[in-house]
């Protein structure tokens, strides 16, 4: 009998606790773990430092709903739809502590917290003022073999991750169909790993598609069934970003009514806010949308 | 000669970078940019090699605010993690040309991503810089692309370097095994371009129509006017309308080109009608 890590979502807080080093999946507006993050919210795990390396909607509602120490992160955006307001209010009272590293330095601090390494080495970022402000994340070394200058980027060693999966089996082997992002970089990395699935599968169904399998079950310690578990953000091929929710958020806050809606989704459950929020008609057009339009055809040659 | 508006003549500039085999790596939804890579890949550089949203290769597409990330993934030819991407293009020299949309830039070819205003304390709070830290190093080819020139974008010194490419000059990188090309800087005005650390700016090209002491004017920092200064190529009626009626029929790339409160309303309208259409598709339909 193999293993079963799978709980339910109410669950979550036994493997997250407040004060930790917490990675988080997806990027962009694109596959973030939301429905986890509504959880440390409605569970009031806090006072986490938080690692996104593309950050988006989770961070931000982490940071409205004060769950947030510091951010580690290269972009914080909210993009077409404007600034991230609760991040962008942190950041300009000095209510939480920013990290500000560059994109792809965070990927090959990954990588070095996956291999267990204290540091990875690349090449320099000219003349940019992150690394001077990061002293404890670049520092310039001189390669034994050539003598050139590198960085050594410290290695991250997160304590939890979540990542969001489309398909998952109870010992949690784990396939993204969606953009993979650093999601299977930062499960390799992290201590503990939770993965959320759109859908729990037997192990035969993983087994027909093997090569899919980005996160093996070895790292994994918890498997959640939550579909729509990324949303508002998006799980290409099964639905897109919702966009018509980041307006309805982004004004709901200019209105002044951030922290109701983070209220909101405190005292209602993960069930309650998908038929509020993402409801039987909402998730057919968000559906129809993944599939993607055909390409344009290439001029003739 | 067909009208054209600011924005199709930066994408068409933009596409002219795009040589024929050579990758680009898009982000998020840019769409200055995904029309510039689309446009190239429909017209002169149909075995350019472009990665959206981690779908590699992918095929061009229509751009919409809603589908473009699905149809990206729809006609790509892989899907890559952040790692694969790194070591392969963001830090394996194969970067071709990336474009940057900086809220300040300065002489120096150093733009800022990150705050306006004091860093620790800011008056403005930006997205910060994703990648493009490391990408303005280590591609062939940086476009700094804003949507007016004006000094409050073109500074004398940015607030903060997010990204600056050192050295420029071509061979100082080649000696460091680093790709060579210029900095460029894009605007409604005119082309910008910087190819050595140690000199100013100077005007490669002026849009049709525009003075040069226009560009001057609206340039915080110092310009080298001394040498020959072209004319920024027109749109052409092919480039035109495969930018209107195939690439960005909705003319998403003028979202970049609108003050906040005409972004907000464009946008809205633009995620209304998606919507009508979606319904419009599905079954949904049948039920109204």
């Amino acid at each position: 009998m193999t293993e079963d890590k799978t709980i339910p979502i109410a669950r979550l807080s036994e493997f997250v606790s407040s004060g930790q080093e917490l990675a988080l999946g997806g990027a962009w507006l694109s596959n973030h773990p939301m429905a986890a993050v509504r959880q440390l919210l409605r569970d009031r795990v806090d006072d986490l430092r938080v690692i996104s390396t593309l950050a988006s909607i989770e961070a931000e509602i982490l940071i409205a709903g004060g769950a947030v120490r510091g951010l580690t992160f290269s972009m914080m955006s909210l993009e077409a739809y404007g600034l991230a307001p609760s991040f962008r209010r942190a950041a300009e009272t000095g209510a939480i502590d920013l990290r500000e590293l560059s994109g792809v330095a965070m990927n090959v601090a990954f990588e070095a917290g996956a291999r267990r390494l204290p540091y990875l080495p690349m090449r320099d970022l000219g003349g940019s003022e992150i690394p001077t402000l990061n002293e404890d994340f670049y520092r310039e070394i001189e390669c034994p073999y050539t003598g050139e200058r590198l960085l050594a980027v410290r290695a991250f060693e997160p304590e939890v991750a979540i990542v969001h999966a489309t398909r998952a089996d109870p010992q949690g082997n784990a396939q993204v169909d969606a953009p993979l992002s650093n999601d299977a970089e930062i499960a390799r990395a992290a201590r503990t790993v939770i993965v959320t699935c759109e859908e729990l599968v037997d192990p035969q169904v993983i087994a027909t598609n093997p090569s899919s399998t980005h996160i093996p079950g070895f790292l994994v310690d918890a498997v959640i069934e939550v579909p729509f578990g990324a949303h508002p953000t998006s799980h290409i091929p099964r639905y897109v970003t919702d966009g018509w929710n980041f307006v309805e958020y982004v004004d709901a806050y200019a209105a002044g009514e951030g922290s109701a809606e983070v209220s909101r989704l405190r005292e209602e459950s993960e069930d309650d806010y998908r038929e509020r929020v993402a409801g039987p008609e909402r998730r057919v057009i968000l559906g129809s949308l993944a599939t993607g339009a055909p390409a344009l055809d290439l001029a003739p040659q | 000669m067909t009208e054209y508006r600011p924005e199709e003549l930066m994408v068409c500039r933009i596409a002219a970078e795009v040589k024929d085999g050579g990758i680009t790596v898009l982000g998020s939804f840019t769409p200055l940019a995904y029309a510039a890579y689309m446009l190239a890949k429909l017209t002169h550089a149909p075995n350019s090699y472009v990665i959206g949203y981690n779908a590699v290769g992918m095929s061009p597409i229509q751009l919409s605010v809603s589908g473009a990330e699905a149809s990206a993934f729809r006609g790509s030819a892989g899907r890559w993690s952040f790692s694969e991407l790194t070591q392969t293009v963001h830090l394996g020299g194969r970067g071709m040309v990336e474009c940057i949309s900086p809220a300040q830039i300065d002489g120096s070819g150093a733009f800022n991503l990150s705050a306006i205003g004091d860093y620790r304390r800011p008056a403005v709070r930006l997205p910060g810089g994703a990648g493009s830290a490391e990408v303005v190093q280590h591609y062939e080819r940086i476009i700094l692309y804003v949507s007016r020139h004006s000094r409050r974008i073109l500074v004398e010194q940015v607030d903060f370097r997010t990204g600056m490419r050192l050295p420029i000059d071509a061979a100082e990188r080649a000696q460091r095994g680093l790709t060579t090309g210029p900095v460029r800087v894009l605007t409604p005005l005119a082309v910008l371009l910087k190819d050595r650390s140690d000199a100013p700016f100077r005007v490669e090209s002026l849009h049709p129509g525009v003075d040069l002491e226009e560009v001057e004017r609206n340039t915080g920092f110092e310009l080298d006017t001394n040498g020959p200064i072209g004319t920024t190529a027109a749109p052409s009626e092919e480039q035109l309308s495969l930018l209107r009626d195939r690439i960005d029929p909705t003319a998403t790339m003028r979202f970049d080109f609108m003050d906040a409160k005409s972004r907000v309303a464009f946008l809205r309208q633009l995620l209304q009608s998606e919507w009508e259409a979606a319904v419009r598709r599905t079954s949904l339909s049948g039920q109204s």
